[in-house]
């Protein structure tokens, strides 16, 4: 990337189609993991192990959400659709998030028995946080100049969240035992999935071609370098080379559980979509 | 926080008498004040129960937060939810530093919510079955509310005063936020309408329970300690009225009805006259017999127990590091 | 550590200050329950200012606060006796300045004419 000359405007976009598919592609992407991860976040809401970072882990969901929502609203000044309807009508096999966020966060539904898993909330924040923040580094080069004006703009907050999440893992692992062995257990879980993120679907190739990021193996190798870095910081043992799902949530396949969330994501508006609300 | 050593020269008496001259002139106590003990026992519970109910409130609510039907009501939702939490925090830090010298911490109170000698508001034990519940919570709900804790902003209990005017700031919001969904269900499709009507309909002996019984000329033995206590200054009654004075012209303007046939405005008391709901059936839901309060006890209580070992670990590391 | 402030599961009581901005003083806020200084500080800015702009945060242990009894806080009152260190007790100033000047407009004044 670099050597693609700079498309400033959304209309620009448009006229070069294979460009504006490729940044139609990828604008999903980072709109989708950002979307589903947030309302997994939103799901703990009352449940957390503490009032007051009860009310700070919303802020990480509402930041989150928000950032999805920016990504949505670029998708629909492209004329693909209304952010609304992106995020809520899509069937589940057009959502291009990664499997690893649309995991369920323990046994149970958020409002029926809920079991959730506070290490996995922890570890999975993190590790895809860590992503989001290679991600975002990159996004600041891209030659769609919109999408590296917001990802400038999400970067601070992001910061924020890598900050909040840092003292949560340098903390329960370096507590107790159970902490210690629950951490374990969620980042062996988290890892079975994290290999997918960095991948950039099917239409890879042209969204590199066209300068939008930077190439999969060079995301990866930030990544894991850089939370390489963190995991033996905390004292925690590097799990080494990250797994990859069985469904490639990149292309569209997903588990039930995404199937589910959008249910009930979009359970009010889908009574009437072309209502107001 | 340290000081120094208190004074023991005065008898209770004098400090009693200290104390009621104190608050009559407008003054205000603070934690480490003297206090009767019968005046940190009305604190104790009326604080304790408005933030457990703040944090039980957010429930009914949380149930509609990934449902909410737009993006931005989805985020504006989220944020009103927390804002419920962060109001439970501020209140239970305010009853916990009451409850410190009796040795008792916000574990207790959490304690007594699950073994149900905590209760919190009847609204939060009601169902919330559809979206236009999320919306009466926040126009009517909320609005009762900031009806109840504008009144006690001028409580002679300073810490509870600052509380409360960080809430109320808040509140502002949710009402708006309310309001918002309401009206835009009000001019919507005739199923929103519905929707809407019907949600009314079944808040509305919720809404009439929740300022607490009437007075009919007596007042009880709480409300009269706690006016004399200048902790707050309006009877049941009068706030009920308050509520209805606001909110039933606006109902009205939206076309839509409560459930009482004979309910009207007397000109010469200058109040309304409503059917009373049934006052023995609030009582079983403040108890915890309510509809879901079986339920969001459970969520309460099953995610506390489960989340201790968070609680533990990071105290662990606290120890270890200091 | 103060008995008044223990609390049973051990969490301590943070105070949380902050600074609107780069220009203004550190006011507090209100506190929070947390194990040790680096989760109350992460928790801070969300319990309290989640709407206000925010420029900088502190935490402080409360046991680590030391102040007046109720007792002693009464004495913090002032007889109002000291105009001399504020500007009210200067409020002569001006009306000399202006009687010095107009002295002086005099004498020119009369030098002007007598040349």
């Amino acid at each position: 990337m670099g050597d693609f000359s700079q498309v400033e405007t959304t209309e620009a976009a448009k006229q070069n189609p294979e460009y504006a598919q490729a940044l139609t592609d990828l604008l999903f992407q980072l709109a989708d993991d950002d979307f589903i991860l947030a309302y997994r976040g939103s799901e703990w809401l009352g449940l957390a192990p503490h009032i007051e970072e009860d009310v700070a882990f919303s802020s990480m969901s509402q930041d989150m959400m928000g950032h999805a929502v920016m990504f949505y609203e670029m998708l629909e000044q492209l004329g693909v659709g209304k952010a609304d309807d992106l995020a809520q009508l899509r069937e589940a096999d057009a959502f291009r998030n990664g499997i690893l966020v649309e995991r369920k966060n323990g046994e149970g539904d958020y409002n029926t028995d809920p079991h959730y898993d506070w290490a996995y909330a922890i570890v999975r924040s993190y590790v895809y946080g860590l992503y989001k923040q290679v991600r975002l580094e990159s996004l600041l080069q891209s030659s769609y100049t919109p999408l590296a004006l917001v990802s400038r703009k999400m970067m601070t907050e992001h910061r924020y969240h890598l900050m909040h999440w840092q003292v949560w893992l340098t903390q329960l692992a370096n507590s107790t035992d159970e902490a210690r062995k629950r951490l374990e257990a969620a980042i062996e879980k988290v890892w079975k999935d994290a290999g997918e993120l960095y991948q950039l679907g099917a239409n890879a190739d042209a969204i590199v071609r066209c300068g939008l990021i930077a190439g999969e193996g060079e995301l990866k190798q930030k990544w894991l370098t850089l939370t390489q870095g963190i995991f033996e910081k905390a004292g925690l043992v590097w799990a080494g080379e990250p797994g990859v799902p069985e469904q490639r949530g990149r292309h569209g396949q997903h588990t039930p559980e995404l199937a589910q969330a959008l249910a009930t994501l979009s359970e009010v508006y889908r009574i009437d979509p072309a209502a107001g609300w | 926080m340290q000081t120094q050593m208190e004074r023991s020269d005065l008898t209770e008496n004098e400090k009693m008498e200290a104390f009621l001259a104190k608050i009559d002139r407008g003054g205000k106590i603070e934690a480490d004040d003297w206090m009767p003990d019968d005046y940190r026992n009305q604190l104790i519970k009326l604080i304790s129960m408005h933030g457990i109910s703040e944090i039980m409130g957010a429930l009914p609510e949380k149930e509609w937060v990934p449902k909410a039907p737009t993006l931005r009501r989805k985020l504006a939702i989220m944020a009103k939810v927390q804002d419920e939490m962060g109001h439970g925090q501020l209140l239970l830090r305010v009853a916990e530093d009451l409850l410190a010298p009796l040795g008792k911490t916000r574990e207790d109170l959490m304690n007594d919510l699950f073994a149900k000698r905590l209760k919190f508001h009847n609204v939060f034990h009601m169902e919330a079955p559809t979206w236009a519940d999320a919306g009466v919570i926040g126009w009517l709900v909320d609005g009762a509310a900031i009806i109840t804790q504008s009144m006690s902003l001028d409580t002679s209990y300073a810490p509870y005063a600052r509380a409360l005017h960080r809430i109320c700031a808040e509140e502002k919001f949710h009402a708006q936020h309310g309001e918002s969904i309401v009206l835009e269900l009000a001019e919507g499709t005739e199923e929103q309408r519905q929707m809407l009507q019907e949600a009314i309909t079944r808040w509305w002996p919720s809404l009439l329970m929740f300022f607490g019984p009437p007075e009919n000329g007596t007042i009880t033995s709480n409300q009269s300690a706690n006016m004399r206590y200048k902790i707050r200054t309006q009877t049941n009654e009068e706030l009920r009225q308050v509520f209805l004075k606001k909110y039933l012209p606006r109902i009205f303007h939206l076309g839509f009805t409560v459930p009482d046939e004979t309910i009207h405005f007397d000109e010469e008391k200058d109040q309304w006259v409503y059917q009373q709901p049934d006052w023995e059936q609030f009582k079983q839901i403040v108890k915890g017999n309510g509809p879901r309060s079986a339920h969001r006890l459970n969520l309460r209580e099953t995610s506390y127990e489960e989340t201790k070992w968070v609680r533990d670990a990071i105290m662990s590391y606290g120890r270890h590091v200091g | 550590m103060n008995k008044e402030t223990e609390v049973r599961d051990d969490f301590f009581i943070y105070e949380v200050f902050s600074q609107r901005s780069v220009s203004s003083s550190f006011v507090h806020q209100f506190s929070l329950l947390a194990p040790n200084k680096e989760v109350a500080l992460a928790m801070a800015r969300e319990n309290f200012l989640r709407r206000e702009t925010c420029f900088n945060i502190w935490v402080v242990k409360r046991d680590d606060i030391y102040g007046l009894s109720p007792e002693e806080r009464p004495f913090l009152e002032r007889l109002d006796n000291k105009s001399y260190r504020e500007t009210r007790g200067y409020g002569d100033l001006q009306a000399r300045w202006r009687h010095h000047r107009e002295q002086y407009e005099e004498k020119q004044k009369h030098a002007e004419s007598g040349s």
